[in-house]
């Protein structure tokens, strides 16, 4: 075994260069200002206490957080009987539906964002069917609705294949035990099947909560500008005001949010585990 | 082994493919010579979106047997950010109080005007403007206003032109208008229409223009854009827009419901000029893209295609002349001496000012 460790040498190298180094440029830039003409660099927390201290910076926030909490509720909603369907169904019909769920995400994200977006313009294909069935034009782009169905339409299906597969890997003898001690469909499924399909979930919600918090193209698409969220911001500080000292103060302002919610996801699976009794 | 130098290989060919993408073809003749007379074949051009005219690349390579990549930003702050970050380019077009700023920051090459001998056809308009005052580093490329592009069928003529940029809040019209999302020109819109200059460094008057905004974005829901105004404005999704003049020509020139107003309280008058960075690496091809640009041929295609007033005089009388292909067109030809009129300059207190609030305006509800 001791030899193919040092196969990972070259990962290790590709992570520090990769991940670890611009974290850590991120991190002295978050703390310092750009200085003026005597010291090129300072030590501060000012770029904190900019965000914090400005009510629109924390509604930014707050709306951010909150459509991620929205998608992600829709996700589950919409993605769990999806990965039970398909969990459920044989042969063909199950690689078909699998092939359906994972065919769009080979196209690249924001071709498909573009698409929507044609199809949400008020003389666009929709509106175009409802004028046919003789109802008015309905204001769909740039508005909230058009950002959560973009982002539930481009993350669930993480939701979808992470709940398909520990759906798929449990033990399907659990049902017939569970049927030969009398219970009955609806029972059986809320005893022993969504207990255990729950670290599915959990995983499905760190995959589409985290990328739907910062997401920053789907809301200048679809919201038209006007619905910016904490990614808009923190994109805005990179390339269009040049402060990449604030920007990246915001960046880890959502890195340390994303990590606090991360521990909290992980914490409830393991508790979890511990109620569902050790079914793997 | 084997397979990695297949790897290897195919690494290789797809950047060869890579490359092929940016430029074009048409470079197979001489780039033998191109290499000997410039010391490259490859042209770096960064330019703004939706700024080319249809064979003016293709032209060029082919006339002098190189390559162009052509990179493209939508706004001066982000090829500023670009160029920052140390990326390389021969080529820039970026507008009047940007080139400023490069100026004062030692960024740019003097141009050798002996190499520029198509600067005889300059339009007078664009001559030794205050941000370069000897036309020493800089060759103007367009140069327009910003204005109002209107549905005249939705919107009288007489309430855009007595109302000027207030028609923007106008709330008959809430949720039918486009704002440009660029700082520069939001701000101008404020302070003109408060009667200020746009250039102030007051940041008193700064920050009424501020609220002036944040209102319009509360109470008129208007939707922020760049390019895709142009495609939208010509298909008639909104009443209203605040556009840059050539894109308004092409919209007034492909739909008829539209016209263009230039405000009474005055507007911005912009030059997008070509200049050559210090660390171009191809310094002497860039002087013969930018003496060709200013050629007839090449400006003419572009100010067709475009719809920006080309800055070759000749070609700037034959577009809006008799029997030109914007005669009559009123966005076409930039209104010259009016004394509400204004040329951004670079002043820091503005520049620092509005990047701070632009975003919060757009965040603001």
């Amino acid at each position: 075994m001791r030899q193919f460790k040092t196969m990972a040498y070259p990962y290790v190298v590709w992570i520090c260069l990769l991940i670890v180094a611009p974290m850590l440029l991120i991190l002295m830039y978050a703390f310092t200002t750009k200085g003026n003409s005597v010291t090129t660099i300072q030590f501060t927390f000012s770029n904190f206490a900019k965000f914090f201290s400005d009510p629109i910076f924390l509604d930014v926030l707050k709306r951010s957080l909150i459509i991620a909490v929205a998608t992600t509720i829709i996700c589950i909603i919409l993605g769990y009987p999806a990965a039970y369907i398909i969990a459920n169904s044989e042969g063909r019909k199950k690689y078909m539906l699998i092939m359906l769920v994972t065919i769009p995400t080979w196209i690249n994200m924001l071709v498909r964002t573009y698409a929507w977006m044609g199809m949400l313009q008020d003389d666009g294909l929709i509106n175009t069917i409802l004028g046919f069935l003789g109802i008015g034009p309905i204001k769909m782009i740039h508005t909230g609705f058009a950002v959560i169905l973009g982002m539930v339409y481009n993350f669930i299906p993480f939701m979808i294949l992470q709940i398909y597969t520990s759906l798929t890997k449990m033990d399907k003898s659990l049902l017939e035990a569970a049927s030969d001690l009398g219970a009955n469909k609806v029972q059986a499924f809320l005893r022993v099947t969504l207990p255990l399909s729950l670290p599915g979930v959990i995983s499905g919600i760190t995959l589409v909560f985290l990328p739907a918090v910062s997401s920053f193209f789907i809301p200048k698409l679809l919201g038209g500008g006007q619905y910016v969220l904490i990614g808009n911001v923190i994109e805005n500080q990179f390339l269009t005001s040049g402060d990449w000292n604030f920007g990246s103060a915001i960046s880890l302002i959502m890195a340390v949010i994303i990590m606090i919610s991360m521990y909290v996801t992980k914490k409830l699976d393991k508790g979890e585990e511990m109620m569902g009794g050790g079914g793997k | 082994m084997k397979k990695f130098i297949s790897l290897l290989a195919v690494c290789a060919v797809s950047v060869v493919s890579l490359a092929g993408c940016g430029g074009s073809q048409g470079s197979t003749s001489s780039s033998v010579d191109a290499v000997e007379k410039y010391g490259s074949d490859t042209l770096k051009l960064y330019n703004w979106g939706e700024y080319l005219g249809e064979d003016v690349i293709s032209n060029f390579e082919e006339q002098f047997g190189v390559d162009v990549i052509v990179e493209y930003f939508d706004s001066n702050e982000m090829m500023y950010t670009k160029l920052l970050s140390g990326d390389s380019y021969d080529v820039l077009v970026p507008s009047d109080y940007m080139i400023e700023r490069l100026i004062k920051e030692d960024r740019l090459q003097k141009l050798d005007l002996s190499l520029i001998p198509n600067m005889e056809y300059l339009a007078d308009g664009v001559k030794n403007l205050a941000f370069d005052p000897n036309n020493e580093y800089s060759v103007p490329y367009f140069w327009g206003t910003v204005g109002i592009v209107y549905n005249h069928n939705n919107v009288p003529k007489e309430v855009v032109e007595e109302q000027g940029y207030s028609v923007l809040k106008n709330t008959d019209y809430k949720g039918r208008i486009y704002m440009y999302d660029s700082e520069r020109d939001s701000f101008m819109v404020a302070l003109k229409a408060l009667g200020y200059s746009m250039n102030t460094e007051n940041e008193d008057e700064i920050n009424e223009a501020y609220n002036w905004l944040v209102e319009l974005n509360n109470t008129m829901d208007p939707v922020y854009v760049t390019d895709e105004v142009i495609d939208n404005m010509a298909g008639g999704a909104m009443d209203m827009a605040v556009v840059y003049s050539g894109d308004a020509a092409y919209i007034l020139s492909e739909n008829e419901d539209m016209s263009y107003s230039m405000p009474a309280e005055g507007t911005n008058i912009w030059v997008d000029s070509m200049v050559i960075p210090k660390n171009a690496e191809n310094p002497k091809l860039a002087h013969e893209f930018i003496n060709y640009i200013l050629s007839y041929d090449a400006s003419y295609d572009n100010s067709s295609t475009v719809g920006y007033a080309s800055t070759n005089k000749e070609v700037l009388a034959d577009m809006s002349g008799e029997g030109g292909e914007y005669e009559g067109n009123e966005a076409y030809l930039p209104r010259e001496n009016y004394e509400k009129d204004e040329v951004f300059n670079d002043n820091e207190v503005l520049r620092q000012m509005l990047s701070e609030l632009w975003i919060k305006v757009k965040a603001s509800q």
